[in-house]
């Protein structure tokens, strides 16, 4: 008898578990694994005369897998997002910058296939920092984004990012720094970040 | 109604079991506490990180992005999962009667558990981390901490079948409860997340694994300390049992459903976050009646709190479980929660529940066990009411800097066309509260693990009465003591 009341207990923590267990975990994660990219349709008008997905959404460049590892092992999601939400969820489009190119009109919100070359979706913590879903429009050259990571105090005096210093090493020629492996594939994979390729409509 | 007291045979098979649980319990009790000191150390350290970011520049192991892990990482499975370890072994043999065997194995695999936490405050801390908030170490890692665990409660599952009598106290559905939660979640989150082909999707399930951790481990573990210790010291039954089972059931139901309203407006179906939002909300209804059933409880006995150590954690715990449960409710309505949700807020939250009611409801509990396993009683009723006094005034004081800041921090991000640092600069003098009561609650852990460490070499006071907050209870003269320090 009293070996049926734990079976029963441990039954009925399973009938409880297992709806939440298998509708907002299991389900969702196997139709996500398995979701293609919404194909464009046959001359279907697509904004920015783009007709097909480019070649980054689905290869990383360079040494920018290395470089995301980077930006894992040092904790930049704990200050830094990478989400643009919707304008009902917050003004994260109106930002400049923030959404993508709004010049091209092209700016919006993340969608899952900005992440497909992601390990987990770097979606962040806390806003510390700014988002850096398209930090790759925002910042274009190799040498800004290194003075962004090893002095950023010299880009705006008011910013609460340290300076990435162990990334780079005193130059043998005298004064300035010299980035390490690390910091260049940090960098490969901060010019990467572009999520603004245009979604096919779905009808 | 009065409970019957305990006969002299009674008191002698309590003694045998105690003694049974010594050294496992004592062992995950004062090894927790170690680590709480580590975590109390980096979370002091990463706030003023915050506050002064240039601090410590050039050393890669003083950063916040590894500091905070480190912290976080410390703090729940180096500090909370093993003192709650400690406390549901204790409380089962004594809700089952029966003595705990396997003392030696549980100790050796307390020992790998320990390793396990080693290797990841220290892999995170050497840049092997992997950026997922509270599963941020290498992946080879997880294995070795969901066996130890599993290994360290599975011996819970004989006690239980073998308890004396054949009706089940709602403690043992609590631990039984957080003994098979954990595993689940704790899989399924890190084969999924492995897995990688769902980034999106595993990010949500990182978050919907914190949310769990709380309502699936933390709330249950803390429930069972207080369903047994307020009846047990108030010395009267519980004011309602029905409504604690349901609690129980309705925390099991909907629990799992919670976590994703952390990312409202993110790359998700729009349904998950809503579905999640609203069980936080159906929770708050389950934890407000708990609570309210415990306080009523203890209705008309609120003296003993005055000078019970255990008994004034575990109540201040339980109030801080009813403020989560009211503050994260909050937060998961759309209202508030698309402005909240990337703010210090966030930190507040989490803290909110690893410190503010699991850590001081397992405070209640380890003042209660250790003089009963030890056979001695705690050498400083002064010291404990520090304790108590400095978490206090440390955790408030992180809550409600976390909570203000984060609204200001939140309302800052929100104004899309003012610089982005303002943001930053706004809400950088709350990080200082952040760091005072870091500091606050570091020394008044210091005082707990040196009061431990005492009883674990047997230097206990030896005497027939339990040491109290206020040597005289109830009196005028304890409480003026009690008004000259707060």
């Amino acid at each position: 008898m009293k070996s049926d009341t734990f079976l029963k207990l441990i039954g009925g923590l399973a009938l409880a578990f297992i709806f939440p267990w298998v509708f907002l975990i299991l389900i969702p994660f196997v139709s996500a694994s398995n979701a293609e990219p919404i194909p464009y349709g046959e001359g279907e008008e697509v904004e920015g005369g783009v007709t097909a997905y480019p070649d980054s959404v689905f290869y990383r460049h360079g040494s920018s897998d290395y470089g995301r590892q980077i930006y894992a092992a040092e904790g930049c999601v704990y200050c830094h997002t990478q989400v643009i939400r919707p304008t009902y969820a917050g003004p994260d489009m109106w930002r400049p910058g923030w959404g993508g190119r709004e010049a091209d009109g092209l700016a919006r919100e993340t969608q899952p296939l900005d992440y497909s070359l992601e390990e987990v979706a770097p979606l962040g913590y806390q806003r510390i920092g700014q988002d850096l879903s398209n930090v790759g429009h925002r910042i274009t050259t190799r040498e800004l984004m290194h003075q962004h990571l090893s002095d950023p105090t010299s880009l705006d005096p008011d910013s609460g990012m340290p300076a990435y210093l162990h990334l780079y090493k005193k130059s043998p020629y005298g004064e300035g720094l010299v980035p390490t492996p690390k910091a260049e594939a940090l960098v490969d994979y901060l010019l990467s970040l572009k999520k603004d390729q245009p979604i096919p409509s779905t009808k | 109604m009065t409970v019957p007291q305990p006969t002299p045979d009674e008191m002698a098979e309590r003694a045998s079991i105690d003694r049974s649980t010594r050294y496992p319990v004592m062992f995950f009790f004062t090894s927790a506490a170690a680590w709480l000191l580590v975590a109390t150390l980096l979370g002091f350290s990463s706030s003023l990180k915050l506050r002064v970011p240039g601090l410590w520049d050039g050393c890669e192991f003083l950063t916040y992005g590894r500091l905070f892990p480190a912290h976080m990482s410390a703090l729940v499975y180096g500090w909370a999962m093993q003192a709650g370890i400690g406390v549901m072994l204790w409380l089962m043999a004594r809700l089952t009667r029966n003595e705990l065997k396997h003392g030696i194995t549980i100790i050796v695999i307390g020992h790998v558990w320990n390793a396990a936490v080693t290797l990841m405050v220290l892999s995170v801390w050497f840049g092997f981390g992997r950026g997922i908030p509270l599963l941020d170490f290498p992946s080879w890692i997880w294995p070795i901490v969901a066996l130890s665990y599993s290994l360290i409660v599975v011996w819970m599952v004989p006690m239980f079948r073998s308890r004396r009598e054949s009706s089940v106290y709602v403690s043992e559905m609590f631990i039984i409860g957080a003994a098979v939660w954990f595993p689940w979640i704790f899989l399924t989150a890190n084969i999924l997340i492995n897995k990688g082909t769902a980034p999106v999707i595993g990010a949500g399930i990182d978050a919907w694994y914190i949310t769990n951790l709380i309502y699936f481990w933390m709330a249950p573990v803390s429930l069972a300390v207080a369903y047994y210790i307020i009846p047990k010291i108030a010395g009267r039954p519980i004011h309602s049992y029905p409504l604690a089972h349901l609690t129980f059931w309705l925390l099991a139901f909907l629990a799992g459903w919670t976590g994703f309203s952390r990312f409202m407006g993110g790359p998700f179906p729009a349904w998950m976050p809503a579905v999640s939002g609203a069980a936080a909300i159906f929770i708050l209804l389950a934890i407000l009646a708990t609570v309210t059933n415990l306080m009523l409880t203890l209705k008309g006995c609120s003296k003993i709190w005055e000078y019970s150590p255990s008994l004034r954690f575990t109540v201040f715990g339980m109030l801080m479980l009813g403020l989560y449960a009211l503050l994260s409710a909050m937060s998961s309505t759309f209202y508030f929660g698309k402005d909240l949700q990337f703010s210090h807020f966030v930190v507040g939250m989490d803290t909110l529940a690893f410190y503010g009611f699991f850590s001081m409801t397992i405070f209640g509990a380890i003042y209660f066990i250790v003089p009963r396993i030890t056979g001695a009683e705690w050498p400083s009723g002064a010291r404990i009411r520090s304790h108590f006094w400095w978490s206090t005034y440390g955790i408030m004081t992180l809550v409600v800097t976390m909570l203000v800041g984060g609204i200001a921090q939140g309302g800052n991000l929100a104004v899309w066309d003012q610089e982005f640092s303002t943001s930053f600069v706004n809400s950088s003098a709350y990080v200082v509260g952040r760091a005072v009561a870091w500091a606050l609650i570091s020394y008044s852990n210091f005082l707990f693990l040196y009061q431990l460490a005492q009883m674990f070499v047997g230097k206990g006071r030896k005497s027939d009465g339990p040491t109290l907050i206020h040597s005289e209870p109830g009196t005028a003269a304890s409480a003026k003591a009690a008004a000259g320090l707060s």
